[in-house]
């Protein structure tokens, strides 16, 4: 096409006029365009409107997924508008966008500790990385999860349900359970950076550690004499033990971080001389708020008996507890005060008042805490204050104190207290704790170069940057802050590390990226009635020191939770935050465009999420409206199971009918999952949310059906992975442009759900010993060299599964032919789907498929048969339904009606058993009509016979036979006999609820006459159930041929094969065909990789005679059970290897995960493989591959992901013969048999776990 | 031949029509009159429905307002007797002569409607009827009647003013052999109803119509695209069209030539944005009625992906005239750029509310006073709203603007299907900007963003100025939110949705600001900011106002003055109406 010139930005380019705006840009790299309803598999749309692009000369702004250049055209992707619609655009979706993208838990703590993640990570008994993900923003869950003030918990949506999840409690959990052998992050090199941390506190040590992790030398300098803060001289023992501080100081410390105590900031040193003169590159102040408030009262400072609370707790833990008497009160009502009246009363004090001038209601200590303390004795007097000290001499004898009242604040804060005249009451005391604030001791900042404070003394730094305002020098914590909580502190400190880090780098302190977050409560009240669904559970009561065991000491009186506790208290998470937080388009636009929302807070709509259908959830409030599950399920699937209901605001999209999708024609593909840009449509994953944790790609092959789709795993660790393709390109871009069936989508879960086999053993008279692979190797070795000595090496069979890879197939083929000089190799599932490797020598030469998927849409006129779509090979049927789209003419012949049956022109609904009937009356039409090459006969042999063969099936005796009426079958003939259409036949060998034994034969009848063999756009279509079934032929899996589908006749080829096998292989290579007679009376040692020939009584009879038998498998079943020698078998995710496809399409698919089995299939098979013939050596796929490229003549050229023997069928015929020939046959009305189970554990899953559960 | 005609349009009906027909047929068959007693559509002046015109044989009489009773005293007095019924008579002869509501008015379109029976194809042939098709089948080439057309300077009357020529041209250069054209009779706007009208009173017009258009581009298929809201023109165009069939002016080989073309009707569900043409012919295609972008445009991808021509009612009436008379027939009326007339549906605080075809150029003013007759209880005029929801108000003030398509569009309004709501004092256009909002955020279909959550946005603000709880800074984000939806939607519905919203912040933003600031709806609409009290001076204690509130709460003592607990008012106005002595004072 012509291309025209347009200006993007200022800059002129040719483009196509075909493209769109949007592909031009993006292609040619000019900008990235942000897009939510556009994709490049479906048709423009333009409904999102986030494409937006500027035209000069046009008002309007353009949705560039949906507007063609024209030329001379001018085009701003970034101007001031643009940026400006898109923000709106987005804000008005997020604004309508009921949902959390993490949970409010997460989002709620000040050290931003991944709390819903480390939950589910612990809920799937993966401590270590629950402890990990703490560790990432906290280094103090030891401590911390024990004394938080757990602001994640007030704001956990449990608390709507019943009670909050116990976060803290689970996070102290995690912490406990690595105190035996602590983890250990890795230090990076050093980066020649040092800081000074002032303050060997909360903020001051997280700052260090976070630091440390960056590759910078630290020193902390603590002017008491331990380090941990508040932490230490905060809290008490019975809280906190200070041996459990002392171990996670110690491994804060463990970093390298250097520690000195007893050094004070402006005794000891000053903010110069540690820039200056010591040359740290930066300081970090975390000097706290250590300085207890006064209470304001005369003689306050002058009486003996009164202490503040601070210096109380501090002077426990420096000259130990003091020996109490009589009565003490507290005054105040935050931690501090409790902390205080709880000690005083473990030191010995007959009994313990706390004054507070609000009422409990007010109190900003932990519930808990203040609970605790009531429990063990603490008399709390409510609304009173002190008034005045009543002093003997210079010593506290009581106080007095006025009741309070509490008003309303006028300014919206919390009720104020006011003293109630004449109310005056005294309490007796022997000492008074005040404690009711803290401020910041400013002393150290009396040096010259000073940093700037506010007028209550705390320092005031950058919000975001932690600068103070002496360059160098920065701050956080309590000394920012004033007195707030552990968890700010270490917020804090890890933020200022991030800080200081960049300013180390480049000289500027770093700020944190702005983030977007969506929630729930942002636009509209969480009702109880939306989370009716969830049931109520109990919170897990935290496991306490009995009261009376508590006084007079210092025990730790919370004890922790056990392992079934912690297990159980996950399962109250209710997982708010989202599962495709780092897939999610809309979340990543709301980063980049730096969204306000407030101005659109509005009404919002609210759904209940859809988890009617067993593997996909359906969360309408995170629906956009962009149409892309609708229009990939009706215009890519043609199933249609989704649409818009209502109108205006209230538009959605959602089943059709609005019904549950397993009542609409879903086919549980899922393709809506990789369509939805954001998480309103979702898998329903096995195990809990973890969307915070990144993840990769790993592009594979799907291990099901034959048609070789490709597909993505979205892989977040060894065993925590799905199927996700819509975030890789290639596999988007493949034959199945990303599309998969429910198999292809869902099959997957058997390698997440099935326990594995993952030791090898050796089993005598039913008992199992589990050995090493060496031994297992060498046993199997012995034992089928003695058998060999006994009954020769014919007395070996080899049996491969069809799933296996194209290198597992030809090495195995090689250990029988090469190693064990045995021809008998072949596969159970062949066995059991009848497929003779003779029946079609003479017409196509091997029964795979002559044409391709490409060649099949292009053509007239598509007849299935024996296929079910409704179960088997989805991604065809959307193949055949959209060449029905683009004009091809659909016949269907199924005795059932399938998926696809409406989408058919013609449904020819044939007797089971009778399409051999049907195909033979079509070749006699076609004889009849003389629309065939009138030279055929000169060309193929067996044509007068042919004739003959189907002379007796006239119309009315197919019609009769056939069950299908004259006029359907009058249509099948015209539609067939057409000389002008190309013809393209598409079956499955391996259903047996269809075919009759020759129904493949008589259908190539009458390709052959009809010279649609190799034609464009004509041929047959081959599927098989299995996604190496095509492979397992090409490798010679086969009894009757070596790789490349040589036969015993072809002696040149058999002879080049034995010279690079440097076998004799005309000795071994018979071509005998095996059944299972011949299996039961040959066969006394038997090797199966991968089947389960022991679920099938066929199978299980012909392994009578067996004397050993070694089962390979991925999983334990029948087979395992009754073998000799058991091996583990890597599965699909743990092996690299090609699998070819039903169109000969060969692929290549990359190991996932490391081999659980501890050994690669390729590497075991070549163990066994070294008892008879010298090993392979080096990188084994690689090397099979190149082999198999020398010995299979098709696959010499073939680069993985190209279809092999492209012109093999362009003679028309069978290649290598030289003169083909009809199949005749006697024909048969009887189908086949029913199917049995598989002998496949993974379809067996599949059947029963996947297809029961959707009723398919 | 005496006749007598009664007019049974959907708005003759509901003013009890076929009550009125019943009557008229009995009192005819007890006295055994010689009179042939025929249905007719709505002469457009509904106002003074039921019409009954009584045909003696020399002149014609038109009663007004007829009931039951009325009809059997015209029947027993005029038609028996030969005395007409003075009183209820509106004119005697032509009326167009006779009553200002016609004098003003030039007649293309609604030239037959309520004087034929639109059930009768030979009452249609009577005068002129498929004169125009049998002209065209018989001397034009498709480019020819292209360019007839062209001439003519029609433009759409659906509301965007498309030429109609250029349409057809593009749908005829359009390469193919099948092709579609569509009438569009989804007249969706609230208060409009002019392609109903004759729909039900000349259906036959557009059917001739649209033949005149399949035979320019091409087309041998046609869809009549009727909202299932209009059940009579639903069932006169069947009649039509049977007719039409049996006449052989539908089907294979029409007028004797070999011109082919057939005619289906399809009935919309009722979605105002199937008005828009690809969401129209996406619902005729089965699916859901959602616009898609353009282009392509219908004409070169329309229907089931073929070329495809879509027309409003109102202009394929038209057409028949025009080929009939030709081009300069046609734009002898209206303006340079707006040629012919335009029927107006004129509703609102009007005298005479009705259908009212004039021609392009008039003037607002003479609308609403000359064939309106002015402002019902002679209230002050305040505006117009033109255009239904897409439109917007023109104030009083430019009461002068000459209507036609461009002049309109200046305003912030536009032509669109020819609704025409006439406002007066009493009308809060904060609440009015409101209600239009409000229907078509409803009735948009969720498409895209702006549209479905902007929309949505805006009406809140409204919601919350007309609530007294609007805040300064909401009349700059309504119309930046406005602007921005208008710039950025795929279809019309979309993009004119914010109109109403914007010409009533451009005429009159004091309104907003005595809602937002003042907290004060001066047209005392808004219940939110009203506020009502009893002068105790003035009550004389005659208890009817407390009688009437629903909420009890105006309490006193007989003969006493009363009082209202405002705690307790919800303010539906029921005493303020009741009052006769104007005591109740509302602020």
């Amino acid at each position: 096409m012509k291309k025209i010139e347009i200006t993007i930005n200022g800059k002129k380019y040719p483009v196509n006029p075909a493209s769109t705006i949007y592909e031009i840009v993006t292609e040619k790299g000019i900008d990235d365009i942000p897009t939510l309803c556009h994709e490049e598999r479906l048709e423009p749309y333009g409904s999102c409107f986030v494409c937006v692009v500027e035209v000069e000369g046009q008002k309007k702004l353009l949705p560039s997924c949906s507007t063609r250049p024209r030329e001379g055209m001018k085009i701003q992707t970034r101007s001031e508008r643009v940026i400006r619609a898109r923000k709106t655009a987005l804000e008005l979706l997020f604004s309508n966008h009921y949902a959390d993208c993490i949970g409010p838990c997460t989002h709620n703590c000040p050290a931003s500790v991944d709390a819903q993640t480390y939950i589910a990570l612990i809920s799937m008994g993966k401590h270590d990385e629950a402890l990990q993900l703490v560790k990432k923003t906290n280094p103090f869950p030891l401590a911390i999860g024990r004394v938080c003030v757990r602001d994640c918990e007030t704001v956990c949506r449990r608390c709507i349900i019943d009670e909050p999840v116990a976060i803290n409690f689970l996070k102290r959990y995690v912490a406990d359970a690595d105190l035996k052998d602590m983890w250990s992050p890795d230090i990076p090199r050093g980066t020649g950076k040092s800081v000074a941390v002032i303050g060997g506190g909360p903020s001051g040590l997280t700052c260090a550690y976070y630091l440390r992790l960056q590759g910078h030398r630290v020193r902390v300098f603590e002017k008491l004499p331990e380090l941990g803060g508040m932490f230490r001289y905060g809290i008490p023992e019975y809280r906190l033990p200070k041996d459990i501080l002392d171990r996670e100081i110690q491994w804060i410390l463990n970093t390298g971080i250097e520690a000195e105590c007893n050094r004070e900031l402006g005794r000891d040193f000053t903010l110069d001389s540690l820039l200056k003169e010591q040359g740290f590159d930066a300081v970090y102040l975390a000097v706290g708020a250590q300085a207890g408030s006064s209470m304001r009262l005369e003689h306050e400072d002058d009486t003996g008996g009164i202490v503040r609370g601070v210096e109380f707790l501090r002077d426990c833990q420096i000259k130990g507890n003091p020996e109490l008497s009589g009565t003490v009160i507290v005054v105040g009502g935050g931690n501090t005060a409790i902390d205080a009246a709880r000690t005083a009363l473990r030191c010995g004090a007959d009994s313990v008042k706390l004054v507070y001038r609000r009422s409990i209601k007010e109190m900003p200590a932990h519930e808990a805490e203040v609970k605790a303390a009531r429990e063990e004795g603490v008399e709390m007097h409510f609304l009173s204050n002190p008034k005045r000290l009543i002093r003997e001499g210079d010593r506290l004898k009581a106080i007095e104190c006025l009741k309070m009242e509490l008003v309303d604040d006028e300014k919206g804060g919390r009720p104020r207290p006011v003293p109630i005249a004449g109310s005056e009451f005294t309490i007796e005391c022997s000492l008074c704790i005040s404690a009711i604030g803290q401020k910041v001791d400013t002393t150290f900042n009396d040096s010259p170069t000073r940093c700037d404070l506010e007028s209550w003394g705390t320092l005031i730094v950058r919000e975001d940057t932690f600068e103070t305002s002496v360059k160098g020098v920065f701050a956080g914590g309590d000394a920012v802050l004033g007195p707030w909580t552990a968890v700010a502190a270490i917020g804090h400190g890890r933020r200022a590390a991030e800080a200081i880090s960049g300013y180390l780098k480049t000289g500027r302190a770093s700020k944190p990226p702005v983030r977007f977050y969506s929630f729930k409560h942002n636009l509209a009240e969480v009702t109880e009635s939306e989370l009716s669904h969830h049931q109520k559970i109990k919170r897990e009561k935290m496991p306490e020191l009995p009261l009376r065991e508590r006084k007079e000491n210092f025990d730790e009186v919370e004890l922790g939770f056990s392992r079934q506790q912690a297990q159980k208290e996950t399962l109250r998470c209710l997982e708010c935050g989202c599962t495709e937080y780092h897939d999610c388009a809309l979340r990543r636009y709301a980063d980049e465009y730096q969204l306000d929302i407030s101005n659109y807070v509005g009404e919002v709509r609210k759904y209940q999420v859809d988890n009617r259908h067993p593997f996909i959830s359906l969360d309408a409030n995170k629906c956009i409206n962009c149409g892309r599950c609708i229009r990939t399920c009706s215009e890519m699937l043609k199933v249609s199971a989704l649409g818009f209901v209502y109108r205006g605001f209230s538009a959605v999209a959602r089943p059709a009918m609005e019904n549950a999708l397993m009542e609409t024609n879903c086919i549980s593909c899922g393709n809506c999952i990789d369509a939805c840009p954001t998480g309103a449509i979702t898998e329903k994953y096995p195990y809990k949310v973890v969307g915070t944790l990144p993840r990769e790609n790993h592009a594979s092959i799907c291990n099901f059906c034959s048609l070789g789709c490709n597909l993505n795993y979205r892989k977040i660790s060894d065993d925590i992975y799905y199927i996700s393709n819509a975030q890789n390109e290639a596999v988007l871009r493949s034959h199945n442009q990303g599309y998969l069936c429910v198999k292809g989508r869902f099959g997957y879960r058997h390698l997440q759900e099935l326990d594995r086999l993952l030791k090898p053993a050796i089993q005598r008279e039913g008992k199992p010993r589990t050995v090493s692979m060496e031994e297992a190797v060498q046993h199997t070795q012995k034992r089928i060299r003695d058998l060999v000595e006994k009954y020769g090496p014919g007395s070996i069979g080899v049996f491969a599964s069809p799933k296996l890879s194209n290198e597992e197939l030809y090495l195995l083929n090689k250990l029988a032919r090469r190693g064990i000089g045995t021809n008998r190799i072949h596969s159970f599932s062949n066995l059991l789907s009848g497929l003779h490797g003779d029946r079609v020598d003479r017409s196509i030469g091997m029964a795979v498929s002559t044409t391709d998927f490409d060649q099949m849409q292009e053509s007239d006129v598509v007849v299935t048969f024996n296929t079910d779509f409704t179960e088997e090979n989805h991604i065809i049927a959307q193949k055949i339904k959209s060449a029905g789209k683009r004009g091809a003419r659909i016949i269907e012949i199924n005795s059932n009606e399938t998926k696809l049956t409406p989408f058919a022109h013609l449904w020819v609904d044939t007797k089971r058993g009778t399409n051999t009937v049907l195909f033979n009356g079509l070749v006699r039409e076609v004889i009849r009509q003389k629309c065939h090459d009138p030279k055929v006969g000169d060309r193929i042999d067996n044509f007068p016979r042919l004739k003959e063969q189907v002379e007796e099936f006239d119309p009315a005796e197919v019609c009769r036979l056939c069950g299908v009426s004259r006029e359907v079958y009058d249509e099948f003939i015209a539609q067939l006999v057409n000389r002008e259409h190309r013809v393209t036949l598409v079956t499955n060998i391996d259903n047996l609820k269809e075919k009759a034994e020759h129904d493949l034969d008589a259908a190539l009848n009458y390709l052959m006459l009809t010279g649609r063999v190799g034609q464009p756009h004509s041929g047959i279509i081959v599927l098989r159930d299995y996604s190496n079934s095509t492979g397992l032929m090409d490798m010679g899996v086969h009894p009757r041929y070596l790789p490349g589908y040589v036969t015993p006749e072809e002696k040149t080829e058999v002879d080049r094969i034995a010279r690079l096998w440097e076998a004799d292989l005309p000795a071994v290579f018979t071509g005998e065909e095996m059944t299972y007679d011949s299996i039961r009376e040959n066969i006394r040692g038997a090797l199966v990789f991968g089947e389960n020939p022991f679920s099938h009584m066929e199978s299980v009879r012909s392994l009578a005679n067996v004397e050993f038998l070694m089962v390979c498998d991925v999983y334990s079943c029948e087979s395992t059970e009754q073998a000799e020698v058991v091996l583990p078998m890597a599965n699909h995710l743990e092996k690299t290897g090609s699998f070819t496809s039903a169109e000969r399409r060969v692929q290549r698919k990359e190991r996932m995960n490391e081999p659980r089995t501890g050994m690669d299939n390729l590497e075991l098979i070549n163990r066994i493989y070294s008892g008879f013939a010298p090993a392979y050596r080096g990188d084994l796929p690689a090397v099979i591959l190149d082999e198999i490229r020398r010995v299979n003549r098709y696959y010499q050229e073939v680069r993985p992901g190209d279809i092999w023997g492209r012109d093999l069928f362009s003679a028309g015929h069978a290649p290598r013969v030289k003169k083909p020939a009809f199949a005749l046959f006697p024909t048969s009305t009887r189908s086949f048999r029913q199917k049995d189970q598989s002998i496949l554990l993974s379809e067996k899953y599949f059947v029963t776990k996947i297809k029961g559960k959707l009723m398919l | 031949m005496k006749e007598i005609m009664i007019g049974l349009g959907t708005c003759g009906i509901s003013a009890g029509g076929l009550e009125v027909m019943k009557t008229v047929k009995e009192a005819v068959k007890e006295r055994n009159l010689e009179v042939e007693v025929k249905e007719t559509g709505c002469m457009g002046n509904c106002y003074a429905e039921v019409l009954l015109e009584y045909f003696d044989g020399k002149d014609r009489f038109l009663y007004s307002r007829v009931t039951s009773e009325k009809a059997r005293k015209i029947v027993e007095e005029h038609v028996l007797k030969g005395n007409p019924l003075r009183d209820s008579l509106i004119s005697v002869g032509d009326v167009a002569d006779q009553i200002d509501f016609f004098k003003n008015q030039e007649r293309i379109v609604l030239k037959n409607c309520g004087r034929i029976d639109p059930t009768s194809i030979d009452e249609y042939l009577a005068c002129d009827g498929y004169a125009a098709i049998r002209k065209v089948l018989g001397e034009y080439t498709p480019a020819q009647v292209v360019d007839i057309v062209k001439e003519s300077g029609l433009r759409g009357r659906g509301g965007a003013g498309f030429p109609t020529g250029l349409k057809w041209q593009l749908a005829l250069q359009a390469p193919g052999n099948k092709k579609y054209v569509i009438c569009n009779a989804d007249e969706g706007d609230p208060g409009a109803f002019m392609d109903r009208s004759v729909l039900e009173g000349n259906p036959h017009a557009v059917i001739e119509g649209m033949i005149i258009a399949a035979y320019a581009i091409g087309a041998d298929e046609g869809y009549i695209y009727v909202r299932a809201e209009y059940p009579k023109a639903i069932e006169r165009l069947r009649t039509a069209l049977h007719d039409c069939t049996r006449k052989g002016f539908l089907g294979e080989g029409i007028f004797d030539t070999d011109f082919t073309f057939n005619l289906k009707i399809k009935e919309g569900a009722g979605a105002f944005v199937c008005g828009e043409e690809t969401a129209l012919m996406a619902s005729i295609e089965g699916k859901r009625g959602m616009p898609r972008i353009r282009p392509p445009f219908p004409a070169q991808k329309g229907l089931w992906g073929k070329p495809t021509n879509i027309n409003n009612v109102e202009t394929l009436a038209n057409v028949p005239f025009i080929l009939l008379n030709g081009a300069r027939a046609f734009n002898r009326f209206g303006t340079e750029k707006s040629a012919g007339t335009k029927v107006f549906a004129l509703a609102g605080k009007v005298k005479h509310s009705g259908l009212a075809e004039v021609p392009m150029g008039i003037t607002i003013h003479d609308i609403v006073f000359k064939i309106g007759g002015g402002i019902k209880q002679d209230k002050k005029f305040k505006a117009v709203q033109m255009g239904g929801p897409s439109g917007g108000c023109i104030p009083a003030r430019m009461a002068d603007l000459k209507i036609d398509y461009d002049e309109l569009k200046k305003t912030g309004a536009i032509m669109g299907s020819g609704g025409m709501i006439v406002l007066d004092e009493d009308t809060c256009m904060v609440d009015l900007a409101k209600y239009f909002l409000t229907f078509t955020q409803n009735e948009s279909c969720g498409k895209c963003t702006f549209c479905r959550i902007g929309t949505k946005r805006m009406l809140e603000i409204l919601e919350r100025i007309c609530d007294g709880q609007g805040k300064e800074s909401d009349m700059d984000l309504l119309e930046d939110l406005a602007n921005q939806i208008i710039t950025t939607s795929l279809c019309g519905l979309g993009q004119s949705a914010p109109n109403p919203v914007l010409t009533t912040l451009k005429y009159f933003r004091n309104e907003y600001e005595d809602h937002i600031i003042h907290k004060k709806c001066t047209a005392h609409s808004c219940p939110s900011l009203v506020t009502y009290t009893i002068d105790p001076d003035k009550c004389t204690g005659c208890t009817l106002c407390a009688r009437k509130c629903p909420t009890d709460a105006i309490t006193g003592d007989k003969k006493k003055p009363h009082v209202l607990d405002p705690s307790l008012c919800i303010k539906c106005g029921n005493c303020y109406d009741a009052c006769n002595f104007d005591a109740v004072i509302r602020t």
